[in-house]
């Protein structure tokens, strides 16, 4: 026990006071239920990205990973990782937002409804990444957040119109109930066929 | 019509019967009626496929000016003289194409055949029909006295394979290939391999235990055949699974398989058959056989990708020779194919790395028939191949020379389906550690199920030669049998198993604009995520890809400007493009869908201002007269003959229209700042002539005068020839200095262009619409092409009320 509880003495500094460090790894776990190897290497990862060495993580340290520079959705990714309004991420705020890219098991498919979704599940997963694209959080994917997505996935070469006009049929093939803008429930159903359990998993989170 | 041809043929070979020889003639030094052992006949030149035997005796009977090579000599100034032929058969000059000709057309007929009767098709797959049709007309041909062909190995290899093997590749769905590659390579390789050894080893111990028939067959042998056996069948596995529209991730699990494995065959195929010629197999014999393996595989892959950006990099030429495009893809992919044979490197390997690489860069250089020749020559010659190797499958059991083990062939059978239920259950139990999603039970069966031998495996018998394996027959008779089973039994069950098992279909739909903007979106995220947790999984190398692909190989491959083109924006042009096409056939200016009207045109957002419209004011008898100017050069240019030009492909207006409107936004607003520099017809007003003929056909108050005095334009309309007397110029009424539009003779091909001062030169981002975007003249246009007819006219100057959405 004292090896596993080891490593994560240091994150002592991202608890709320009444928490013990047993109670905090087993919320993790329970989000997980995955094994101990999986946290340890995460929490490498998280320890080596801390520059500042104080259990928690911000933008710039985020920022600095290369490959986050040149991704077009780099900051909003980044942003997503963050709590409102805060600017530092703990361990387990860390931990909370990969937990939506474990692969759905096979037996939690068969779990009762009564205990809280976990977050991995499909809708949950959708709601994540519709939540990238919603930006004032009104539910709706409008015709300009829905722009300024294709205008960052597209580069620069492409002219207004042509975006405006494929945003446009994005929207109308979308759109059921005629507001122009995009619900959850209509992305939901747009993307229906795709396979998001699979998409939207990363494997060694498994 | 099946029917129909059945009885043609024995009258087609009566009719021949003349003209075919009897025994003792003297014999044609082109024929052979069975291949010497171990020899391939030489092509073209040889005998195709078997045939029978030439009739050299008869023409030369007939033909009374030949001479007679055996008794020439001392005759020649004796001869009678004889009267001039007017009527001769000369049947050995044509024989050989003829007769493959007859083939391939009976071939067609039978698949014309099975689609007129549809209740045996949809019981029965078509691959055991062909079958059948080619067991009849080889127990015909024996019938009539004459030795049936056999489907000779290299007839197979060479011509009947690749372009089943090439359609495959070709249109092979790279993303679902690419996510199960690995189980794809682990069925393929591991999954053949345990077949080979399993097999071979049992049937050593069943020739060892099976009395004195069996008993000289000694282990390489053995290995040898269950290396044959064991490989699962690309022919095979498309005739069937086609038809079951099964669901993508089976298909491309068992397809890949079978095109994967190929390289495994020829590796044991080569390696047995040379180790049965070695009396003692070494350690370095065995390490040399596993390193080829990586030779052959990995060789085959490479020389595929080499000609594959060959083939794009040509392609990036041909904008002006546009009609011999598919051929390059044709040539370069055979030519990977051959060359890879010549290497003995795996050549089906190379026709789909080809196939594979060259596929985006050439579609993004070939115009868009050249992609429709490409897929439907592909298309078609795939199924004239797959036809005829299944009929000359049956006419080769009939022909072929047999020897019935009873045990050997039944424990052949038994020990193939044990192999291949135990070998996929103990791989998926194994490859479901490492995937995301599993694959259930009911996925194992169907990929156990759908392991069919087909005609590789029978060619691949038969290339054995008597003087090593003396059991040839025997051989041969057990993989047909095989082959038989799997195709018969298994191909007829597996549909109604499919549905008794309710395993998912194939969804017919096709990709939206939103799958493709979301599914991009979806792996930037998931490429954000890895790179945070430190992972360098699929997503990761997938990107580095894209990017190593966009900066530098792009540019190379792709002419011009869309080596730019971002993979949305082409998406989005295809789709674009075809419904387009789509809209045209169906005839309907007035079927457009609000889909198409709304966004192809333009972007409309009804609540911003109109802007000016500028258009010459025209009373209504100048417009009659107009119209009917129109109208009489419009059916005349149809009718006028263009020169004939073999090799250029006259310009589809409809396509070509339709590439300028996408083309030309961009400078709508430049050429709208211009305007009142030029006094001319604002840019948008250029169009196709579709979309004029509409205008001027349907809504006769397209031309709605706009009160504005300043901007009065000059419509000049030029019909396409240049040479017609009748050129319009409409010149308003009040010119205000402005100077005509000299009609541009370059392009032909438009059937009615209004010209711009400023004619741009093709290629160009011209404007078709103005960017500003909602001006009343497109809205107009788009209601005209929403119009379903002429209307009655209202009053003028009120525009219409947009029609609901």
């Amino acid at each position: 026990m004292l090896l596993v509880v080891y490593p994560l003495r240091s994150l002592r500094k991202g608890l709320c006071r009444r928490e013990t460090i047993w109670q905090y790894y087993i919320s993790i776990l329970n989000w997980w239920s995955v094994s101990h190897s999986q946290i340890t290497r995460l929490y490498s990862r998280f320890t080596s990205l801390d520059k500042g060495e104080n259990g928690t993580l911000s933008r710039e340290d985020f920022q600095r990973i290369p490959e986050l520079a040149i991704n077009p959705l780099g900051d909003r990714i980044i942003n997503a990782f963050f709590p409102e309004g805060e600017d530092q991420v703990n361990f387990r705020g860390f931990m909370r937002t990969l937990a939506h890219f474990r692969p759905i098991e096979d037996n939690e498919k068969s779990k009762d409804q009564n205990g809280p979704e976990p977050l991995n599940s499909r809708s949950n997963k959708l709601h994540f990444a519709f939540r990238l694209y919603d930006l004032d959080k009104d539910d709706k994917i409008s015709r300009d957040e829905l722009l300024q997505v294709l205008r960052m996935m597209v580069g620069v070469n492409i002219s207004d119109e042509q975006l405006g006009s494929i945003a446009d049929r994005t929207i109308q093939e979308a759109d059921q109930d005629g507001d122009s803008a995009i619900s959850f429930a209509e992305f939901v159903k747009v993307l229906e066929k795709v396979d998001v359990e699979q998409k939207m998993s990363i494997r060694f989170l498994h | 019509m099946g029917a129909a041809a059945l009885r043609a043929l024995p009258w087609a070979l009566l009719l021949l019967g003349p003209l075919l020889p009897r025994q003792g003639l003297q014999a044609n030094p082109m024929v052979t009626s069975e291949p010497s052992p171990g020899q391939p006949a030489p092509l073209p030149a040889g005998e195709i496929g078997g045939f029978p035997p030439a009739p050299p005796a008869a023409p030369e009977v007939i033909h009374p000016l030949k001479e007679q090579p055996a008794n020439g000599s001392g005759e020649g100034h004796h001869k009678p003289r004889k009267a001039f032929p007017v009527l001769g058969i000369d049947y050995t000059h044509v024989r050989i194409p003829f007769e493959i000709s007859l083939w391939i057309l009976l071939a067609c007929l039978m698949k014309l055949g099975f689609h007129v009767i549809p209740s045996v098709s949809s019981i029965v797959p078509e691959s055991c029909l062909l079958i059948v049709v080619g067991l009849l007309v080889g127990g015909l041909i024996k019938g009539v006295g004459e030795k049936p062909p056999i489907l000779k190995s290299d007839i197979f290899f060479l011509f009947l394979l690749p372009p089943i093997i090439l359609d495959a590749g070709y249109f092979l769905p790279l993303r679902q290939f690419t996510e199960n590659l690995g189980t794809i390579l682990i069925f393929a390789v591991v999954g053949t391999l345990w077949n080979a050894f399993f097999l071979g080893g049992l049937m050593y111990a069943v020739c060892q235990l099976g009395g004195p028939g069996l008993n000289h067959i000694g282990l390489l042998a053995n290995l040898l055949f269950g290396s044959i056996i064991s490989a699962v069948d690309p022919v095979a596995v498309l005739a069937v699974f086609e038809e079951i529209h099964i669901n993508e991730l089976l298909h491309i699990l068992v397809f890949g398989e079978s095109l994967l494995n190929d390289a495994v065959t020829v590796v044991l195929y080569h390696l047995f058959e040379e180790f049965a010629n070695f009396e003692q197999v070494t350690i370095l014999d065995i390490i040399l056989g596993f390193l080829s393996f990586f030779v052959v595989s990995l060789g085959g892959v490479l020389v595929g990708v080499i000609y594959g950006v060959i083939a794009a990099f040509t392609s990036r030429f041909t904008s002006h020779i546009r009609v011999i495009e598919p051929l390059f893809v044709f040539l370069y992919s055979y030519m990977a194919y051959l060359s890879a044979e010549l290497f003995h490197l795996s050549g089906i390997m190379a026709l789909i790395a080809s196939g594979v690489v060259m596929r985006p860069y050439v579609e993004a250089n070939i115009s868009h028939k050249s992609h429709t020749t490409i897929k439907y020559f592909l298309k078609m010659w795939s199924s004239v191949s797959e036809t005829l190797i299944f009929i000359f499958l049956g006419v080769s059991t009939v022909a072929g020379h047999h020897y019935w083990n009873w045990t050997f062939v039944i424990s052949t059978l038994l020990f193939c389906l044990i192999a291949r239920v135990l070998g996929v259950l103990v791989l998926t139990w194994f490859i479901n550690k490492f995937r995301i999603v599993k694959l259930t039970p009911k996925d194992q069966f169907i990929i156990a199920y759908g392991g069919l031998r087909g005609a590789i495996a029978f060619s691949l018998g038969y290339l054995l030669d008597y003087k090593h394996f003396g059991m040839r027959d025997m051989f041969l008779t057990a993989i047909i049998t095989v082959i038989f089973f799997t195709v018969f039994v298994q191909g007829m069950t597996i549909r109604p198993l499919v549905d008794l098992l309710a395993v998912k279909k194939k969804q017919e739909t096709k990709r939206s604009i939103n799958e493709e903007i979301h599914t991009q979106f979806l792996d930037h995220l998931l490429t954000g995520i890895e790179d945070i947790c430190g992972h360098y999984g699929h997503h990761h190398w997938k990107d580095k890809l894209n990017r190593f692909n966009k900066k530098y190989v792009k540019k190379c491959l792709i002419a011009g400007e869309r080596s730019k083109e971002p993979q949305l924006i082409a998406f989005y042009h295809k789709m674009e493009m075809k419904q387009a096409i789509e809209l045209v056939e169906s005839g309907g200016i007035g079927k457009i869908p609000s889909a198409v009207s709304t966004v192809s045109i333009q972007n409309i957002n009804p609540k911003s201002l109109p802007v000016e419209r500028i258009l010459p004011a025209l009373s209504k008898d100048k417009e009659e007269e107009i119209r009917k100017i129109l109208r009489n050069n419009l059916q005349k240019t149809r009718q006028r003959l263009r020169s004939y030009n073999r090799h250029t492909l006259v310009a589809d207006p409809y396509e070509e229209a339709w590439n300028q409107m996408l083309l030309r936004r961009q400078k709508a607003r430049q050429l709208e700042q211009k305007m009142n520099n030029y006094l001319t017809v604002p840019a948008h007003r250029l169009d196709s002539p579709t979309m004029s003929r509409a205008r001027i056909g349907s809504d006769p108050l397209a031309y709605e005068p706009k009160a504005d005095s300043e901007n009065l334009p000059i419509i000049t309309i030029d019909p396409a020839s240049p040479q017609s007397p009748e050129s319009v110029d409409l010149m308003n009424e009040e010119p205000k200095g402005c100077s005509g539009l000299p009609p541009s003779p370059e392009e032909d091909e438009e059937g009615l262009v209004m010209r711009v001062k400023e004619p741009s030169s093709p290629g160009t981002d011209d404007v078709f619409t103005p960017g500003t975007g909602d001006s009343p003249s497109n809205q107009r246009m788009l209601r005209c092409l929403s119009d379903p007819g002429p209307r009655p006219e209202p009053e003028e100057g009120e525009p219409f009320i947009p029609k609901g959405q």
